[in-house]
This record gives C-alpha cells, sequence and structure tokens, in this order.
C-alpha cells in the first residue's frame, strides 16, 4: 500500500462513517463494525488519491476574498471571507480518492446494497481525512519556528453564501482536470465523486479545532447534523 | 514527402508549449488562448515560426482546447477557431520556406492539435460516449477541411475518450493520428489505464503513433519508457514537460532549462524514441537543443512484437505458454433463467455472472446475448458498457449478428476479443471489416461451406484459408486465434485425437494461438466434468493457448492450476498452492450448518441472504404456497425491519442487509415458479431516476432495492436522466407513480422540471421525492405529491397507494 493510503486508513473517522450511516452519535452492532472496518481496508486498498493545491496571499473585506496572485481572484462570499478574516495565507485545494471508488461502488451496488451503503459512508470519511492529512502537511510546511500558522476550518463551493459557481474558478486555477483528473459537469457536481475542493485559511491565531464539522452550514434540520 | 512517409524513418521534431508563451504575450488570466488565432493571429503565427526555426518539423495548431462545450460561451465556433488556427501553421510553414532557402526541403507538417474534453464519459461519467465522439467530429472535420497535415490527440488521460477521438479521426478524414497520454509516475492513466493496455487498443484501432506527453518531466519519462517500447509495435512519441510543475508565488513553473531538458531527451531517443519534443514549459530554446543534440542520432527502428493482446479499460491480457481462462457463463444456451433474465431486462443477473466468473478466476469474459426475440444489438451495447462498468476484465464479443457484433465492438473500451469467424466467404466477408476497424482479436472457427472437416489436414486447410483472407483485410495473424474446433466423443472415437493434433499443428506450425470450447468434448455421456478435466489437460499440453470454460467448476480449474504448475508457470507454485488451500478451507458438504436452522422471517430480520435462500427453498419443497411465503413470513419480516428503521432502533446497513436476504428469497420463489410457468406478480409499476444532471444514485437504488421487495415493479431509468425520458417511459408503459432523486440543489431544478413536464402532459400520476438537499416545504415547492425523507417513506407512500387501488 502506498503510504499515504496507509496514512489515510489511520486517519478515518470511523465515528463519521456511523454519522453518515444515520446512526447519530450510536455505534452499530458487531456485525456492521466489522464490515465497516473490512470495507475501509478494502477501499483504501483500492483507490489512488490525488491533489493539487496552491498558496496565495489573500485579503479579505465584508464582501469576499481576494487570492493575490499576479492576477487577483476574488470570490463574492461574507461567510468565506469570515472565515478567512485573520488568515494571512489561503491555500487553495482539491483533491480525490479516484475514480477507484466510484467503481467500487458501482460493482457493490449489484452485488451488495449495504456494503455499498457502507462504501459510500466510508468513501467520503475517506476523502475527509486524506483532506486533513495534506492540510496539516501544507500548514507544516508553511510554518517556520517563531512564526506557527494554524489552519481554519476548510470551506468548500455550496457552503453558507459561497456559490457552486466558485468551482469554475477553481477548477480552472488547479487546473484539477488536468492535473488530477477531477472533472466539473455542467450542473458543477464533481467527477470522480469522492473529491473535495476548499478554501484553507493559515493563521498565526492559535485554533483550537481545524476540524471542520457542520458550523458552516447553515441545514439545522439536516439528519447527519453534528453535535456542533 | 508526407509525414507517414517519414515517420519511423528519422527522428522527427514536434514544437513545445503554447500556454506559457501566450501569457508572456499579454494572454489575460480567464482567456480563452484558442481565441488569439483571431484576436491576435499574428502572435500565434509568430510562435509557429519561432518554433519552425528552432528546428520542430510539425507545428501544432493553437487548438488544444477548442470543442463545442468550451465555445458555448465563446462568439467564435469551433469551426472558426480551428480553420484559423490550422491556417496560421500553415502560413508559418510557408513564409518559413519563402525566408529562409535552407529551410525550403525540410519537412515540416501543420498539426491538428486536439486535446482532452475534460468531461468523464459514461457509464462512470456525464457525457456518452456518442457525445463525445460527435465533439470530436466536429474539430476534426474542420482541422481535416483547413488542410492539416496529421492530427495529434494529446494529454489524454481516458482510454474510452481517447477511443472516441481516434474513431472520430478515422472515420471522418485520412490524415495520420498521434495520440499521447499523461501517465503517472506509475504508469497509470487518471482512470486506470496502463501503458500496456492503452497501446493495445490505439494499435487495435489503427492509430500510427503512440506516446506520452505532459505530466511527467523527461526525466520521469526515462522510467516509464520501457513499458512502452516493450509492447508497442508502432513509432513511440515523447513530448515530457520541462520538469515537474513547481508552484511559486501561486504560479505554476517547469525550471528544467534547455540543456538539461536537450540531454534527458536525447537519451529517450536513445531507449527508441522516434518523434520528441516537448509540453509545459519548454519553449523554441528547448526544441532548439534537442534537435541540436538528436537531429543527427539514427532512430532506432520499431519492430512488431508480435503480441497477441486483449485489454480491459485498465489492463492487458497476452496469450503466452501459460494458458488463459475465458469465462463462458454469460450465454443464454441451454439455460432457462438466463434466457429469462434477458426477457426481463435483468442486467442485474447478468453482471452477477460475470463477478462470479472473475472472482473463480477467469481472464477473459465471453459475452453472449443473443435470443431471437430480443434488440440484440442495443442488448450487447447495454451489457458491455454495464459489465464494463463493474468488471475489470477483458470481454471476448459473442455474436453472429452483425449488427450486435459492430455495436459491441464499438462500445467497448479496450482491445476487445471477437468470436467468432469461419472459414465461410461470407462469414469473413462480414467479419473481417468489422474487426479490422475496432482491433478486435478475432477467434476463427476451422469451418466453412462444407461443414467442419473430419481430418485435422482439412482443419488446418481452413485455417489457413482464414489466415490468408484475413491478411488481405490487412488483419495480422497476431490478431487471429484459431478454434480447432471440438465434437463430442460420444459420437466418435476419434473426435479427440483430430481436435488435440489439429490444436497442435496451428499452435506450433502455423504460428498461432488457439482456443477451444473445451466442454461439447462430452455432450451424451454421464459424470462429464471427469472427461473434460482430462481433455482439458491434453489440450493444454497440446498448444491450447485459452479454454472457454465455466470458472466456477472446480475440477476445470484444478486442473488448470496443477497444469501451470506442471509446465512451471507457477513460480514455486504458489498459485497452486493458494488455490488448493482456499478449496481445502471449504467444508467438505454443507452439513447442517447453524445458520440453516434460521427460519425465513429470522434469516430475513437478521439480513442473512444464503440462509434466507435457503429457508425458501426448504418451505416451498414442503409445498408452502409462495403467496403465503411472501405474504406471512417474507412482508412481515421487511415490515419489523422497516419499522425498526424508522423507530432509529435500526439503522440503514440492517435495512440493507435484510432487502438482500428478501431479495434472496424471492429468487427462490421466482425460480420455482417459473418452473411451473407463472409469475410473482406484480402489485405495480414504478418509474425510479435520478435527475437530469445529478449522477449520485445511490438513494436510488437503495429505494429501488426496497420497493422490489414489496412486489412493485421498478423501471429503473438510471442517473442523469432527462426530463423527457421520465414522460416518455411513464406513458408508453401507462405507470402512475414517479419517484425522483436529487442530492444537490443545482439538480433539484430539474427534478421541478421534469415533474412539471409530467404535470402539463395531462398524464394521471403521482410523483415521489427524495434526496439529501430536499424538505417537505420544498418539495410542496416544486410540486411534488410525496416526500420521502427516508428509504421507507417511499415504501408507506407506494403501498398506501396500492391499497388505495391508484397504482
Amino acid at each position: 500500500m502506498e503510504a499515504v493510503n496507509s496514512e489515510i486508513k489511520e486517519r478515518v473517522n470511523i465515528r463519521e462513517v456511523y454519522r453518515y450511516l444515520g446512526y447519530g452519535a450510536g455505534i452499530p452492532d458487531d456485525d456492521i463494525q466489522s464490515l465497516t472496518e473490512d470495507v475501509i481496508v478494502h477501499l483504501v486498498n483500492a483507490v489512488k488519491p490525488k491533489n493539487i493545491y496552491k498558496i496565495y496571499k489573500c485579503s479579505t473585506n465584508e464582501s469576499g476574498v481576494t487570492l493575490i496572485t499576479d492576477k487577483a481572484l476574488f470570490f463574492e462570499s461574507r461567510n468565506l471571507a469570515s472565515n478567512l478574516a485573520q488568515c494571512s495565507r489561503v491555500v487553495l485545494l482539491a483533491a480525490t480518492l479516484g475514480i477507484e471508488a466510484d467503481k467500487l461502488l458501482q460493482r457493490y451496488e449489484v452485488l451488495n446494497m449495504a456494503k455499498a451503503a457502507i462504501i459510500q459512508a466510508c468513501g467520503a470519511a475517506c476523502i475527509e481525512a486524506y483532506c486533513n492529512i495534506l492540510q496539516e502537511k501544507i500548514c507544516d510546511a508553511c510554518s517556520s519556528e517563531g512564526d506557527r500558522l494554524y489552519l481554519r476550518p476548510r470551506f468548500s463551493p455550496g457552503y453558507g453564501d459561497l456559490p457552486l459557481q466558485a468551482q469554475k474558478i477553481i477548477f480552472e486555477e488547479l487546473e484539477c482536470t488536468k492535473r488530477i483528473g477531477l472533472t466539473l459537469t455542467d450542473s458543477l457536481l464533481m467527477y470522480p465523486t469522492k473529491s473535495v475542493t476548499a478554501f484553507i485559511g493559515l493563521t498565526a491565531n492559535f485554533q483550537s479545532c481545524h476540524i471542520n464539522k457542520c458550523e458552516t452550514c447553515n441545514n439545522m434540520e439536516c439528519a447527519f447534523r453534528g453535535g456542533v | 514527402m508526407n509525414f507517414r512517409d517519414l515517420l519511423g524513418k528519422q527522428i522527427l521534431f514536434f514544437d513545445g508549449g503554447m500556454g506559457t508563451l501566450l501569457q508572456e504575450r499579454g494572454l489575460q488570466p480567464g482567456e480563452i488562448p484558442e481565441t488569439w488565432n483571431i484576436l491576435h493571429p499574428e502572435v500565434i503565427k509568430q510562435i509557429h515560426k519561432e518554433y519552425l526555426l528552432a528546428g520542430s518539423n510539425m507545428v501544432s495548431a493553437n487548438t488544444f482546447g477548442v470543442n463545442a462545450f468550451k465555445c458555448k460561451n465563446l462568439e467564435y465556433t469551433v469551426e472558426e477557431l480551428v480553420t484559423e488556427g490550422v491556417r496560421l501553421t500553415k502560413e508559418a510553414i510557408a513564409e518559413i520556406k519563402k525566408e529562409n532557402a535552407a529551410e525550403s526541403d525540410r519537412p515540416m507538417f501543420s498539426v491538428l492539435d486536439i486535446g482532452s474534453i475534460g468531461k468523464l464519459l459514461k457509464p462512470l461519467g456525464e457525457i456518452t460516449f456518442d457525445h463525445a465522439y460527435e465533439t470530436f467530429r466536429e474539430i476534426i472535420t474542420a482541422g481535416d477541411k483547413a488542410g492539416a497535415d496529421l492530427i495529434l490527440i494529446e494529454t489524454m488521460s481516458d482510454s474510452y475518450e481517447i477511443k472516441a477521438a481516434v474513431l472520430a479521426a478515422k472515420e471522418n478524414s485520412r490524415l495520420p493520428v498521434v495520440v499521447t497520454m499523461i501517465f503517472d509516475e506509475n504508469g497509470k492513466l487518471l482512470t486506470g489505464g496502463d501503458v500496456a493496455s492503452v497501446t493495445a487498443m490505439l494499435e487495435g484501432l489503427g492509430v500510427d503513433a503512440i506516446g506520452f506527453n505532459c505530466g511527467l518531466g523527461p526525466e520521469q519519462m526515462k522510467k516509464l519508457l520501457p513499458q512502452l517500447t516493450e509492447c508497442c509495435s508502432l513509432p513511440v512519441v515523447i513530448n515530457p514537460n520541462a520538469g515537474l510543475p513547481v508552484v511559486v508565488n501561486g504560479q505554476t513553473v517547469f525550471d528544467v532549462e534547455p540543456d538539461a531538458f536537450a540531454e534527458s531527451v536525447k537519451m529517450l531517443v536513445g531507449m527508441g524514441a522516434g518523434v520528441v519534443g516537448g509540453c509545459c514549459g519548454t519553449t523554441p530554446a528547448h526544441i532548439k537543443k534537442v534537435v541540436e543534440l538528436c537531429g543527427k542520432m539514427d532512430i532506432i527502428p520499431v519492430t512488431d512484437k508480435g503480441l497477441t493482446v486483449v485489454s480491459s479499460y485498465n489492463h492487458a491480457v497476452t496469450f503466452s505458454r501459460k494458458p488463459l481462462i475465458i469465462g463462458e457463463r454469460i450465454n443464454p444456451t441451454g439455460k432457462s433463467k438466463f434466457k429469462q433474465a434477458l426477457r426481463d431486462h435483468d442486467m442485474e443477473y447478468i453482471y452477477k455472472e460475470g463477478l462470479v466468473q472473475e472472482e473463480n478466476g477467469a481472464h477473459i469474459l465471453d459475452v453472449n446475448v443473443g435470443l431471437p426475440e430480443i434488440d440484440e444489438p442495443q442488448l450487447m451495447e447495454e451489457a458491455v458498457t454495464g459489465i464494463q462498468a463493474i468488471i475489470d476484465l477483458p470481454l471476448q464479443i459473442d455474436t453472429s449478428d452483425t449488427d450486435a457484433m459492430e455495436r459491441g465492438l464499438r462500445y467497448y473500451n479496450g482491445k476487445p476479443m471477437l468470436n467468432s469467424v469461419n472459414g465461410k466467404k461470407e462469414s469473413m466477408e462480414s467479419v473481417f471489416p468489422i474487426a479490422k476497424k475496432y482491433g478486435a482479436v478475432v477467434v476463427c472457427l476451422c469451418l466453412d461451406e462444407s461443414g467442419i472437416p473430419e481430418t485435422v489436414e482439412g482443419r488446418l486447410k481452413i485455417a489457413e484459408k482464414i489466415m490468408k483472407t484475413a491478411a488481405i483485410y490487412g488483419i495480422p495473424k497476431k490478431n487471429l486465434v484459431m478454434d480447432a474446433l471440438v465434437l463430442t466423443i460420444s459420437t466418435g472415437q476419434d473426435n479427440a485425437n483430430v481436435t488435440l493434433e489439429t490444436l497442435r499443428r496451428i499452435r506450433y506450425e502455423l504460428g498461432l494461438h488457439t482456443v477451444l470450447g473445451v466442454s461439447n468434448i462430452s455432450f451424451g455421456l454421464p459424470e462429464r466434468s471427469r472427461i473434460n478435466t482430462a481433455f482439458f489437460t491434453m489440450a493444454m499440453n497440446n498448444g491450447l493457448s485459452a479454454g472457454i470454460v465455466n470458472p466456477s467448476s472446480e475440477p476445470m480449474m484444478a486442473a488448470y492450476y496443477s497444469f501451470n504448475a506442471l509446465i512451471g508457470e507457477d513460480d514455486q507454485c504458489m498459485e497452486y498452492i493458494a488455490k488448493a488451500s482456499q478449496t481445502a478451507d471449504r467444508p467438505a458438504a454443507p452439513a447442517v450448518s447453524k445458520s440453516s436452522a434460521l427460519t425465513l422471517y429470522e434469516a430475513i430480520v437478521k439480513g442473512l441472504s444464503e440462509s434466507a435462500y435457503e429457508a425458501t427453498v426448504k418451505l416451498l419443497e414442503q409445498n408452502t404456497d409462495s403467496l403465503t411465503i411472501i405474504n406471512e413470513k417474507l412482508i412481515p419480516a421487511l415490515d419489523v425491519v422497516g419499522k425498526g428503521f424508522e423507530e432509529k432502533k435500526m439503522f440503514l446497513p440492517q435495512l440493507l442487509m435484510s432487502a438482500d436476504a428478501a431479495k434472496a428469497s424471492f429468487a427462490a420463489i421466482k425460480t420455482s415458479l417459473s418452473k411451473q410457468g407463472k409469475n410473482s406478480g406484480s402489485k405495480g409499476k414504478i418509474v425510479i431516476a435520478t435527475v437530469k444532471g445529478d449522477i449520485h444514485d445511490i438513494g436510488k437504488n437503495i429505494v429501488k432495492t426496497l420497493l422490489e421487495n414489496y412486489g412493485f415493479e421498478m423501471i429503473d431509468l438510471g442517473k442523469d436522466v432527462d426530463p423527457e425520458v421520465v414522460l416518455k417511459t411513464v406513458r408508453e408503459q401507462n405507470v402512475r407513480l414517479v419517484g425522483l432523486s436529487a442530492l444537490m440543489t443545482t439538480t433539484v431544478v430539474n427534478m421541478e422540471a421534469t415533474i412539471k413536464l409530467l404535470r402539463e402532459s395531462g398524464l394521471d400520476c403521482k410523483v415521489m421525492v427524495g434526496g439529501a438537499v430536499l424538505t417537505q416545504e420544498y418539495a410542496d415547492m416544486i410540486g411534488a405529491d410525496f416526500y420521502s425523507k427516508d428509504a421507507m417513506g417511499s415504501v408507506r407512500y407506494a403501498n398506501e397507494l396500492h391499497d388505495k387501488g391508484e397504482l
């Protein structure tokens, strides 16, 4: 197994998998638990994670965020601006588990629907784990002694008032399709499906928790909402 | 001099990058580079001229990103941008030749440059193969008309998209076609293909040269090149980036300088690259150095590797001394259940047959879906694409219907195998052109107008005739696999001997690979597997390259693994040992296991498929009426689980395990009913679909599974379904309930559009909706009749309608 794959396996938050499967804060019975553990191994062995990112200086005002390069990329979103308010720099990240996760899912939708549902949930948890690993590495690389940086929670198109349209700009900026095989449909969904694009703020202010849960989402009715 | 005359005879040079040069000349972020063909033609032409002066033979038109998707928001058409782009290369060539007497004889070619559309193809992705084909056709027709000398299909990372592009090129122009792809450092395309699998496919499709571009620098390509030269019988093209991308101040840069770049490229030429140039980050300075260093080098001649190889989308299977297993089970002949599945359009049944064979060690799967009463070409296309969506093995398209053959081959992702042609004039005339076009490896039956010869000589003569005729169609020996034919020994004592001797001589005298439908040998005899396994071993020992067998037959597979171990084709007997211990692990006889003690009700509640099946069989054996089983055991069990789910005492995985168990029970009931010539009846038809634009369909599939178990007949339209298709189905099949699923806010609008269309049609049909972003309020707003907050909601609603007689 590639190093990053085993790292993902280590970092998968299995409680999140159970939450995606509808268990809330509960724990499934032993059979489902061991099936879930098997699925994670199976999935992690099959996937070929890929990522691409760039790091920008950024400035925020009340209406949105500007990423500064030789050009200025502006994203209109109050929520994103407040997420990145204290950040000197921002990472634009695209990450995917690759097409293998979708293949596996299609296969088990024929063979065993229960397993397919678990693959779906594990896939979601794996891409989250992969992003967590990546962002921590990026943050470490950007920090220097005496100048420690901290991560803000990831913020993706579709969160709050940041429209999915932002995907178009991100895809062009990071060349997602050419570099990591991530494609965007006309309806702005990503293929392969187990993929994430996100803004990740880097700040000198200490952050107690950077792992994003549901705090940025406005859907209070959501059945999967975590205890935030 | 045209390109084909020089290719492979001398080192030829492509140009280098375009994007960075345009940025230096003022291309703004977000601006489409190809619009400069019209806005700043002089700049584009000047870049072409710089490359020509640096020594490039081929200049690529600035058409890489032109396609109908991109042009949608531009004020220029694909034809305008392509025509101008090609024109500029031709002008640049003419001007250079005119301005520099020394250059007047140097070969220079205008290249129609085609990149990826940037969309993933179905069955996994968004657009159809035909849509991709049309997109490429538009570009190619324009480029051909504008006078390009060759077509470069480059920076590709999906074999299926490549196939669409190559077919579009071959069917709409006669220009040479060069294909270069992005591989990662492990030699994999982003969609999983490896070097050998795409090389096999592209050689089959008849392209002129194959290679790598982008993604990697020359140093990384050096490591990958042997993988290509090992299997490729065509000239090799290498267009690397100027190193791996490095991000500096938010900008992607490539930092290998011209000298170092050229030194590496020189080594690539020494390793067998016949055409070289550059990609991202390379400049005329890079190309100039490359031409200086490599211009005088001798080209390494390309040799035919003579490999008989088929491939799936992700790997190649090569015929060799070690025989292959071709799974024979996807075939209705003599199987009433399979026939029924075809009539019912039960694709899942076909897929499961495939999955089982893959699990049991097949290397290739035969696919035969021919029944007189069905639309075989349509079903062949569906079966091939459907199987390829979930199974990685290469397929053998098995049909005598040439339309089905062509459909299967066309929509196949990889280099297919084709079953079959025979020595009859009519057969060869109809099959060979199709086989040639799609590059299939063809199974050739040693029979002709006079039937199956009784003698070895007679069969060999036909084999030779087929070989010679194939050559006339341009099909090389390596793409033919001979079937020596098997007749049962129960009707002719010498039948096995004739087959074995024919095999041996085809394999070792004619030098062709061979195939047999092994089990035919024992027709009419008792205990057939005894004869089959003995004959299989004898055949392999006489030169059988691939056996068409049932991989689920343990004795056959045991013979196979034993044979490999005996001929020294199983490293340290590892495979034999692994398989043998698997068999030993299995309990000898399914004695009374603890599971069989479970009642059907218990088995379903616990979600145990096998127990549920066994329990159902037992009930049927005790002459329990099938309706009683369904109404008194199965449905109450499902209800209890469903209720537990709604009360949050049970959860989704359990619900689905129970559903799968119920399905297994139904399968047993269905088999029993069909034996009595009955069917299980239906509580009503329901159309179910994931709406247009949406690609996440697990939610829909969960709902479908549950409704099926409650006795509803499900018409599953799949994902990304056009509203018109939903309407058409509802109208034609007289359906009273539609289930729609959408995951994202961006696609809920299409849910609304579908509902609107159904309402406008005036058809009397109810619509239930579900999906992550939906709420009751939202469902009301878009005019749905019912909002199902989870999978069980839909069951409740459908049952309610059924009870009211509204379904």
